[in-house]
């Protein structure tokens, strides 16, 4: 009896330690977003940015669809890096390449296509602000359309062949554009995280952007639904790259890419990501 | 309407309780230590797990791994450990590992299981190299509805 009592009290005031600890985390939280209000965000440009270019977006997502996308892209048109992102909401990270110290977010392009790519997980703190910039970046340098490219995590990923690709768009014209080329159009449900941000901002600020979002695994790298994403790319843009290196090295890309997965996955789960999976409100 | 409940052993209670404390303390304080292990030759694979109404899904990512070689194999009650060998070498300049010198040989995780469940009915499959392993939920009292 006695000891039963004793446990009863141990859960009681574990309960309560819980509780407090929730309490502190969200007063930090707060307090965190409050501060990171005042930081700046800048756009370091390393060549002149060509008007009017197409803006493709990869960032940390499920899957890493985005990253391995824009990857890619980069890798097979040689495009070189024109911009990056100096800003204090990032952490304390530089990435190596070569020896050499680059920052974990930047923008690699030629003439007509820009590309953006981040190699750590962006902070759920940070995201809103970051991506907000990101457009109004893309605004000043006049982009003909931003097209963020990400997954939809599917639970039943490992039965599906050939992932699908849906299309969100920033406009009618743009749905119009998606219906046109043969895009899957998603009408309804939720969208959360960098990508959806892009496309909120891109709407508000009336500037063409379609998103293009892949079938895929929630926490494992998914090159294959970024080979997908590519081949509806090139339907809807032209911009014609060949997808089949990410078939060839699939496994080692999911190997080398597991850890900025796991990362990832922490950032999207304070995003509430799993919300993509909720039944859309009828309205 | 009527129902019967199980009485819980102290023991169970006393589990319950520290798993409780080790969750709490893995959520407040998490641990940054590599994915990676040189001396023991293994790499920790991403892992996840989800709980339906009848059961819980573990799942892992291997690539590169035998498929005969995938060992699944209960810890204790509420732990998993899962293993299996790569078939090419693995170096850890393969990784992008510069600083240290090594091959990796094994994949080998374990993954603990937030519900009771059978582990004797567990059923795996390996697709696209993904693991995945079904365990049936253990279920606790049933309420009657008249």
């Amino acid at each position: 009896m006695t000891v039963h009592f004793i446990l009863k009290l141990g859960a009681c005031l574990n309960r309560i330690w819980v509780y407090h600890n929730l309490f502190v985390k969200l007063l930090i939280t707060k307090k965190t977003r409050e501060d990171s209000l005042a930081v700046p965000i800048n756009f370091v440009e390393k060549s002149p940015i060509p008007s009017g270019a197409t803006m493709l977006c990869g960032f940390p997502d499920v899957g890493l669809v985005g990253v391995l996308a824009s990857s890619h892209v980069i890798s097979e048109l040689n495009l070189v890096e024109m911009a990056y992102v100096d800003s204090d909401l990032l952490p304390p990270i530089v990435v190596l390449h070569e020896g050499l110290p680059h920052a974990p977010i930047r923008i690699f392009g030629n003439d007509d296509l820009l590309v953006t790519i981040a190699e750590t997980a962006i902070p759920a703190g940070g995201v809103q602000r970051l991506m907000r910039s990101f457009v109004e970046w893309g605004k000043s340098k006049n982009v003909k359309m931003m097209i963020p490219i990400g997954g939809i995590p599917v639970q039943n990923r490992q039965d599906i062949e050939e992932p699908k690709v849906f299309g969100t768009a920033s406009s009618l014209d743009m749905i119009k554009l998606l219906e046109q080329k043969g895009v899957n159009v998603l009408k309804e449900g939720y969208m959360v995280g960098p990508q959806a941000l892009i496309m909120r901002y891109c709407a508000e600020r009336s500037i063409p952007a379609i998103a293009l979002l892949a079938q895929s695994f929630y926490n494992y790298p998914d090159p294959e639904a970024s080979a997908a994403t590519l081949n509806q790319l090139a339907k809807v843009t032209g911009i014609k790259v060949d997808v089949s290196k990410l078939f060839e090295k699939g496994e080692e890309i999911r190997l080398r890419a597991k850890d900025v997965m796991k990362r990832t996955q922490r950032e999207l789960t304070k995003m509430k990501k799993g919300q993509e999976y909720d039944l859309p409100l009828y309205v | 309407m009527s129902s019967s409940r199980r009485r819980r052993s102290i023991f169970e209670l006393i589990n319950e309780y520290i798993e409780e404390m080790e969750s709490l303390a893995e959520e407040l304080l998490p641990t940054e230590r590599p994915s990676w292990d040189i001396q023991a030759h293994t790499i920790e694979p991403l892992c996840n797990v989800f709980v339906t109404p009848d059961e819980v899904v573990v799942t892992a990512d291997l690539p590169f791994s035998d498929p005969d070689s995938i060992k699944v194999e209960p810890i204790d009650r509420n732990t998993l450990e899962i293993s299996a060998k790569i078939k090419r070498k693995v170096c850890c300049e393969d990784l992008g590992i510069i600083h240290q010198r090594g091959e990796f040989s094994t994949f080998k995780c374990q993954t603990r299981i937030p519900m009771p469940v059978d582990m004797e009915k567990r059923e795996a499959k390996f697709k696209k190299g993904i693991l995945e392993i079904r365990l049936p939920r253990k279920k606790g009292y049933e309420i009657k509805v008249e």
